[in-house]
Parts: C-alpha cells; sequence; structure tokens
C-alpha cells in the first residue's frame, strides 16, 4: 500500500468556498441540467484526484483513506472511518461544508451532496472498487469502498 | 466533499466546461458568483469604502493564505499578491489548467466595483505566473491614468477593454 497523500495541503482554511461551490451547482444544474453537474465532478474524481484515481486503479485504497482522515480533519468534521476486510466506511455525522453553506444561504442545494457522490463515482470508475455515497441526513453521510463483484 | 483547500481545483474545470459553451455563458457565471461574495463584501465597501475592503482582503490573506501586501491610502487601495495560491494550486495540479483562469478575479470584484461606483485597474501582468497587482480608485481620472503601467489589463462583465 503506498503511503503518498499527493493533495495534503497546510495552513489556514476558508470555508466560504463551500458557498461558492453552492452557488456553482445551481447556475450549472440551472442553464445546463444535472448530467452536465455530474460529469464535471466524475472529471474532477478522474483528473483532479488523478493520483488517486491511479492507485484505485491498482487496487490501492489507501491514499483515499488518508485524503478522507487529511481533509475531514483540516475542516473540523464530525466522523470516523472503519477499515474492515471486506469494506472501509467513512461516516460523516457533521459535514462542515454542508452546515457552513447553511449557515450562508439557509439551504443549501438538493444537490450540494452530489459533489461527493459523483466525484467519489469518478475517482472509482474502472477500479476494482465502487465508492458508494448514502446521504443519511442534514450534513451527514456515509460512504463505502467496497471491491466491485 | 471536495475539501475547501481544493476549491480553486474544481473552479477550473467549471471554467473549462464553461468558456466551451461560449464567453456570454462564461460572463454569466462570473456574475452569478459576483452575486454569491455580495454577501461578504459590499456592504463592507458600502459603509467603510476603502477601509471595509481592507478589512476583507485582510481576512482572505489569511484564510487564503495568500503572499500578499495590502496598502491604502485616501485616494486609493493596492493589493499586491506576490503568489497567488490560487493560480498556484492550478498549476500545481494533474488535471491541465484553464489558460484564462485568472479573468475570473476581475469577472467577480468588477461587477461589484461598478455598483459602488469604484474604479478597478486590474493588472494580471501574466496568466501563467501567480502574481497579480489590483488597485481600487475613487477617482475615474485617477483610475484612467493608473491604466498606462498596467502589462495586461483585465476586463469584466459589463466593462470590456
Amino acid at each position: 500500500m503506498s503511503e503518498k497523500l499527493r493533495y495534503a495541503e497546510t495552513g489556514e482554511v476558508h470555508l466560504d468556498f463551500h458557498g461558492a461551490t453552492d452557488t456553482t451547482i445551481e447556475f450549472i444544474i440551472g442553464k445546463f441540467g444535472l448530467a452536465a453537474m455530474d460529469d464535471i465532478f466524475r472529471k474532477v474524481g478522474k483528473d483532479v484526484y488523478r493520483s488517486i484515481h491511479e492507485d484505485l486503479l491498482a487496487g490501492d485504497t489507501g491514499q483515499l483513506v488518508r485524503h478522507w482522515r487529511h481533509f475531514f480533519d483540516r475542516e473540523n468534521c464530525d466522523y470516523d472511518i472503519a477499515v474492515g476486510d471486506d469494506e472501509i466506511v467513512l461516516t460523516v455525522r457533521h459535514c462542515t461544508a454542508w452546515h457552513h453553506v447553511a449557515k450562508l444561504v439557509g439551504t443549501p442545494s438538493p444537490h450540494f451532496c452530489d459533489q461527493t457522490t459523483r466525484t467519489n463515482e469518478g475517482m472509482a470508475e474502472g477500479s476494482p472498487f465502487a465508492i458508494d455515497t448514502e446521504i443519511t441526513g442534514p450534513g451527514a453521510c456515509r460512504q463505502v469502498i467496497r471491491r466491485r463483484t | 466533499m471536495i475539501p475547501s483547500d481544493h476549491y480553486t481545483r474544481f473552479y477550473n474545470e467549471v471554467f473549462k466546461f464553461l468558456e466551451a459553451q461560449g464567453e456570454e455563458v462564461l460572463e454569466a457565471y462570473f456574475l452569478a458568483i459576483s452575486k454569491n461574495q455580495e454577501k461578504h463584501i459590499l456592504e463592507l465597501i458600502q459603509t467603510k469604502g476603502l477601509a471595509g475592503m481592507e478589512e476583507y482582503w485582510t481576512h482572505i490573506k489569511i484564510e487564503e493564505n495568500c503572499d500578499m501586501d495590502i496598502d491604502r491610502n485616501e485616494d486609493r487601495l493596492e493589493l499586491r499578491m506576490n503568489v497567488c495560491p490560487s493560480l498556484s494550486k492550478v498549476m500545481d495540479n494533474d488535471a491541465e489548467p484553464m489558460g484564462r483562469y485568472c479573468d475570473h478575479c476581475a469577472g467577480w470584484i468588477g461587477p461589484i466595483f461598478d455598483k459602488t461606483g469604484y474604479h478597478l485597474v486590474y493588472d494580471v501582468i501574466d496568466r501563467k505566473k501567480p502574481q497579480c497587482v489590483m488597485r481600487v480608485f475613487k477617482d475615474a481620472a485617477k483610475a484612467k491614468e493608473a491604466e498606462k503601467d498596467v502589462k495586461l489589463l483585465m476586463g469584466w462583465p459589463g466593462h470590456k477593454v
């Protein structure tokens, strides 16, 4: 299992960017439809997170799990990750991004969490793994990495 | 969640998609982002003027980890971005940078200055270098004069150069 973490960051975080993401989602879906937004998120998963995508293609989930820990810690989310023999489960109880947008605009886009679902799908595309994202409540979700059957 | 740290790389993908749809679509998007940003900066400008702008960008300098000098006098505010974290991340990217990535900055802030009666002179210098100089003037004639020293002047929706 590789030890790399290609996309690590340091310094402060600017949570207001999540508000701009929400605006972007509404704009793209409003003008071009849901499929266009989904395609952009999948490209983020495959192209922007190419190093994670390539690790998954090679059968290695290590970098994605480290990536999750790094950024959920940086954004002070309430979460845990359970690494089992058959699946890896990320449980998010309080997503800082969703709650920050709720504070800014009241109600985030109903498609706000698509960024997670579709980007996960993009990262896993063509790999031995599927990443399923289940929204379990406002600003809460469960993301599961499993080998495809 | 796409981390806030990686918003700029997501933004870069959005720009590539929108640029392919046409210039007017890209401009409509800049205006949508500008509207979103009003909630963070508009009241500061309307109530405190140049001092309000300085307050906003001092906060941004910290949160976005900018290497930036801010200088304000009675007539103008100057932001000198020595290392822009936004373009730096887009260039240090596994996906291809959008060639006009820098255009978004004037694209969202220009319309807000138009609304508040200030005059923006935005020198991107070189779209491949993460540095720029933004000057905001109270006086239109002083802004026009400042445009003479600019290397790569940016326009924004409603203000072509």
